[in-house]
């Protein structure tokens, strides 16, 4: 279930995963800079989730890495100068297959805290 | 992706993340603003959300670090760490450096030796190894160079080379006058550099057109260190005319610098069409070959064939198609002299050539340099071992944190590597020293004639020495390092520092023992070796080398024929013997004793029907009257030669003892008796002549005739006289005495007969410094190493002496105890030592003379060294701690 790696800090991956899943969903309704992927990914969780700049840039610079965003330079509405990140194709494609394996591991944990009751499935 | 565009990338990367981060601030304080917020303190505020800016660029950085680089980091800070520790304890870690040091630079020196001999022979050439040589060999296993016609028959029909190529060195005058003097030079075919693939540094290299006809190529390639060295690098030099052997030859090109011609070990300084030898006044092989006919008689053997091989034919290959052609050729064009079969070799193994003279002493020295090495890895091991175990404590607290037995035994092989690396950078910057000291020697013995190692230390001897360094540091540090970390916590964090796992007893007196067993081997090959040199100073060579000069000529270096030379010589004896104060004076075309394998030619024996197939083949000299007298070699029966042994007389021989006694049963007998070399006529013996040795101090007696000079003549020759004067005076006397015949003749070499029997005993001395210096080498850090262990075994045992002590026991015996323990290990060591030395020293074969392989005195000399070390090394520490108070020595722990 782990994404392979071959650095040494695979047992993060998991939490790794979750949040590229987080951003890579943030991005799929158009292109946003580093500030505003945050902030979206807070005021949706209500609050719940804070992505720290520490872990966002990372997790951002990983995908790019990976080929799943592109960036680019542009301006905000308040015409400030800000770095914009882009879902590409290919990262359009991994956002499902995580969804799918979000899932499967949401179903399976729920199977086990609420044995007998069905999960709801998402959206 | 190289480093250097990776770290320019990181650069760019770096600004652009920063301007990100200034852009995240700015958005996020502005949102503050908007929110009613005053500026200063939402710029601070979002400063403060953000949290450390300089970890995100270091987490943002490392995505894009690659895992290898990242992984170098990590083992950067084990660098770090290793370097702090060991500069902590700069006694350890000095003399560890200083050990691997010399083992490293010995084996560096070797293996420098073995590059320029056999890995890499020929300088400026790349693949030199590769090259195959063809030489004939009759069916009693003598070695043939082939004719000029043999080698155009080869060449055009051969299919296994890719080309074949040829050249044979020859000592040059060069110059006329006063300034001339010898020089080496090679004869060579026209594709020559072609083959090579030698560029010319100037004008052009010598071409296959100037190997047309005989005499048609006046032409000459000049080394760069001639062309240096003679003329001033001259820019214009190409085109202008040079004096060779009284010649005049156009200078077309100067070769590469890097390229020193095929001849190992000698600086050749021109090459010159093969073409041209009969004009330059060579002569080779048979007597009655005139200069013209060189390039044209098949008896006139010139050089050894060589190419590379075509990809995919293998020497096997080549050696079948040689010897096909070779029954070829003598159907052909039949050889009148035994040439049987054609061989291949590689070219480290060209007959005669200066790899096969010295490899063999080489390996030899190549096994000593390993030994010593495992000596120093052993003493390092040892080293390691004991701090191992006073770093116990630090090893069991950073288990007890969590780190992993790997991760500790990464540090600790970081470390040894931290020590190794220095240990093989001076280790070859001492080589590098050390080589010329040896190269330096080498060139003094064969002044004036220049010589030329393949030795600079390149890439491959720096690989070579990193190799070694890694190897010694794995086998140092690994075993010691698996052990530290085999600690049992509980134990150590409860400081029950006493230190008896078995396992690590073991190793350590293991240790020891192969260190004496190594040790002694040394230096039961060094004693040998240091006797054979004592045997071979003392035996008597069968003539007498005291008060006689030598005094190479070459007339035909001036121009001299034939005719004009015998005057020469002629009028050169009645002068040298008309000096005042000489006993004798006489010419000989070689000096006894000259590590020189001189030609040996076919002979029939009178009364001596050879048995089928049998090719007797001696050597022979060619002398002038009173050299039996003027070198003190006894003559057993008849007479020597005189002055009217000339041309007009009959032929006549004097043979020496050995080939009387073979032949004819006794010397008397010889006389009278006729002997024939070669295709030239019956020669009658006169006189027989005691054995001498002829070419190295440890042959066995061979057969040997002289035939009288004035029926055969040379043109170069040495002059020898005797004389009361000292040797050097009556070296002035006899150059000045060439000097006032022929102001314009260079002198090719002026010395005593003694100094030219040096090289005989060269190889001698050269292998009984080498291993005068392992075994000093191997046995300072025998010594070292065993003391070392030894005396910290007995340190470790101050509880038990202690113990011993407050039950009464007397200090003398505990030392007795101790030293008993020890002999034992040296004895142990010692057994396997002296069984190992037995099977190792039969390899040195070659490099004995007048001692057996098992020769008592040198083992028992061995012996009592590397057991007198253990036995002081025992006593020492174990009388040190007998003499202290037993309270204090309980109290210790």
């Amino acid at each position: 279930m782990t994404l392979h790696s071959s650095r040494p800090d695979a047992r993060t991956d998991l939490l790794h995963g979750t949040l590229d899943m987080l951003i890579l969903q943030t991005l799929q309704w158009g292109p946003q800079h580093g500030y505003a992927i945050g902030r979206t990914i807070r005021a949706q969780s209500s609050d719940v989730l804070q992505v720290e700049a520490g872990s966002l840039y990372p997790a951002l610079q990983r995908l790019a890495k990976r080929g799943w965003v592109t960036s680019k330079w542009g301006q905000t509405e308040a015409n400030q100068r800000a770095k914009f990140y882009r879902l590409t194709p290919e990262g359009k494609k991994q956002l499902l297959r995580e969804e799918s394996r979000w899932t499967e591991l949401v179903n399976a944990i729920s199977r086990i805290m609420k044995p007998g009751v069905m999960p709801a499935t998402e959206e | 992706m190289s480093i250097r565009s990776w770290l320019k990338r990181r650069r760019l990367d770096d600004q652009d993340f920063d301007e990100e981060v200034r852009a995240h601030l700015a958005i996020a304080a502005d949102e503050r603003v908007a929110d009613g917020e005053d500026r200063q303190s939402a710029r601070l505020a979002s400063l403060k959300d953000f949290g450390n800016v300089a970890l995100t660029t270091e987490s943002v950085r490392r995505v894009w670090t690659p895992w290898w680089l990242a992984a170098l980091h990590d083992q950067m800070s084990d660098v770090r760490y290793a370097i702090r520790a060991l500069a902590k304890n700069p006694v350890f870690s000095l003399t560890v450096v200083g050990v691997l040091t010399l083992g490293i630079a010995l084996n560096a020196a070797v293996f420098t030796m073995l590059k320029g001999l056999a890995l890499s022979p020929i300088a400026g050439v790349e693949r030199s190894a590769a090259l195959a040589v063809i030489f004939g060999e009759t069916s009693s296993g003598r070695q043939l160079p082939i004719s000029y016609p043999a080698y155009q028959y080869i060449r055009d029909h051969d299919r296994a080379f890719s080309g074949l190529m040829g050249s044979s060195v020859a000592s040059l005058g060069l110059g006329r006058g006063r300034s001339a003097r010898p020089i080496w030079g090679e004869l060579v075919t026209g594709n020559y550099f072609e083959i090579l693939g030698v560029r010319a540094e100037r004008g052009r290299t010598l071409l296959p057109s100037d190997e047309i006809a005989p005499g048609r190529h006046p032409v000459v390639v000049l080394s760069d260190g001639l062309w240096r060295r003679n003329y001033g690098a001259d820019p214009d030099i190409v085109g202008k005319s040079i004096e060779i052997n009284n010649y005049p030859l156009t200078v077309v090109g100067v070769a590469d610098a890097t390229f020193h011609g095929t001849t190992v070990v000698y600086d050749v300084e021109v090459y010159v069409p093969v073409m041209m030898a009969p004009d330059l006044g060579f002569k080779f092989g048979s007597q009655h070959t005139t200069p013209s006919e060189i390039l044209s008689d098949p008896r006139a053997t010139l050089f050894y064939p060589q190419g590379y091989l075509r990809p995919g034919t293998t020497i096997a290959n080549a050696a079948a198609q040689a010897d096909a052609l070779g029954a070829q050729l003598s159907r052909e064009r039949p050889l009148t002299d035994a040439l049987q079969s054609l061989k291949v070799v590689p070219f480290w193994r060209t007959p005669g050539g200066a790899p096969m003279i010295l490899l063999p002493t080489l390996m030899v020295l190549s096994a000593m340099g390993l030994l010593v090495l495992l000596i120093a890895c052993a003493n390092i091991a040892g080293l390691v071992l004991v701090r191992g175990m006073s770093r116990r404590g630090e090893i069991a607290v950073r288990l007890a944190l969590g780190a992993t037995r790997t991760r500790i035994v990464r540090l600790l092989i970081v470390e040894n590597l931290v020590l190794a690396l220095p240990g093989a950078i001076l280790g070859v910057l001492l080589a590098q020293q050390g080589i010329p000291l040896l190269v330096g020697y080498a060139e003094g013995l064969s002044a004036p004639n220049r010589i030329f190692f393949n030795i600079g230390v390149d890439r491959l001897v720096l690989a070579f020495a990193a190799l070694v360094a890694c190897g010694s540091a794995l086998v140092f540090g690994l075993v010691p390092a698996l052990q530290s970390t085999q600690v049992d916590l509980v134990s150590v964090i409860n400081a029950d520092a006493s230190p008896r796992g078995a396992a690590r007893g073991r190793l350590r007196t293991g240790l020891v023992i192969a260190q004496v067993a190594v040790s002694l081997v040394l230096l039961v090959g060094a004693g040998l070796v240091t006797r054979s040199l004592e045997a071979a100073r003392r035996t008597y060579p069968g003539f007498d080398r005291d008060h006689v000069t030598a005094l190479a000529l070459d007339v035909k270096q001036n121009g001299y024929d034939e005719r004009s030379g015998r005057v020469f010589y002629r009028h050169l004896l009645d002068a040298a013997r008309a000096d005042r104060g000489i006993e004798s004076a006489s010419l000989a075309l070689y000096n006894p004793l000259a590590f020189l394998e001189t030609r040996t030619q076919r002979m029939a024996i009178e009364g001596y029907e050879p048995r089928r197939g049998e090719d007797l083949a001696f050597m022979s000299n060619i002398v002038s009257s009173d050299y039996f007298r003027t070198l003190r070699i006894n003559l057993v029966a008849g007479r020597e030669f005189e002055d009217r042994d000339d041309e007009s007389a009959a032929p006549v021989a004097v043979v020496n003892q050995t080939l009387a006694q073979r032949f004819w049963g006794s010397a008397p007998n010889a006389i009278g008796k006729r002997i024939r070399a070669a295709e030239g006529d019956w020669r009658t013996v006169i006189g027989v002549a005691a054995d001498v040795k002829y070419v190295r101090i440890d042959e066995a007696p061979r057969p040997y005739f002289y035939v009288p000079l004035l029926q055969s003549y040379r043109s170069n020759l040495i002059l020898s006289t005797r004389g009361e004067a000292p040797v050097d005076r009556l070296v002035e006397q006899a150059r000045a005495r060439i000097a006032a015949l022929d102001p314009d003749l260079p002198i090719v070499h002026a010395g005593t007969l003694a100094e030219s029997t040096r090289g005989a005993l060269m190889l001698f001395q050269l292998m009984a410094t080498m291993l005068f210096l392992f075994g000093a080498a191997g046995m300072a850090l025998a010594a070292i190493g065993t003391y070392g262990l030894v005396s910290y075994i007995v340190k470790q045992s101050t509880h038990e002496i202690g113990i011993r002590l407050a039950l009464g026991a007397t200090s003398r015996s505990v030392v007795l105890a101790f030293l008993a323990r020890g002999a034992r290990l040296g004895a142990i060591g010692a057994a396997i030592g002296v069984a190992a030395a037995l099977g190792l020293t039969r390899l040195l074969g070659s490099a004995l003379f007048g001692v057996s392989a098992t020769d008592v005195l040198s083992f028992a000399r061995a012996l009592a060294i590397v057991l007198g070390i253990v036995i002081v090394a025992t006593l020492v520490p174990a009388w040190r701690a007998a003499r202290t108070d037993p309270l204090s020595a309980l109290r210790h722990q």
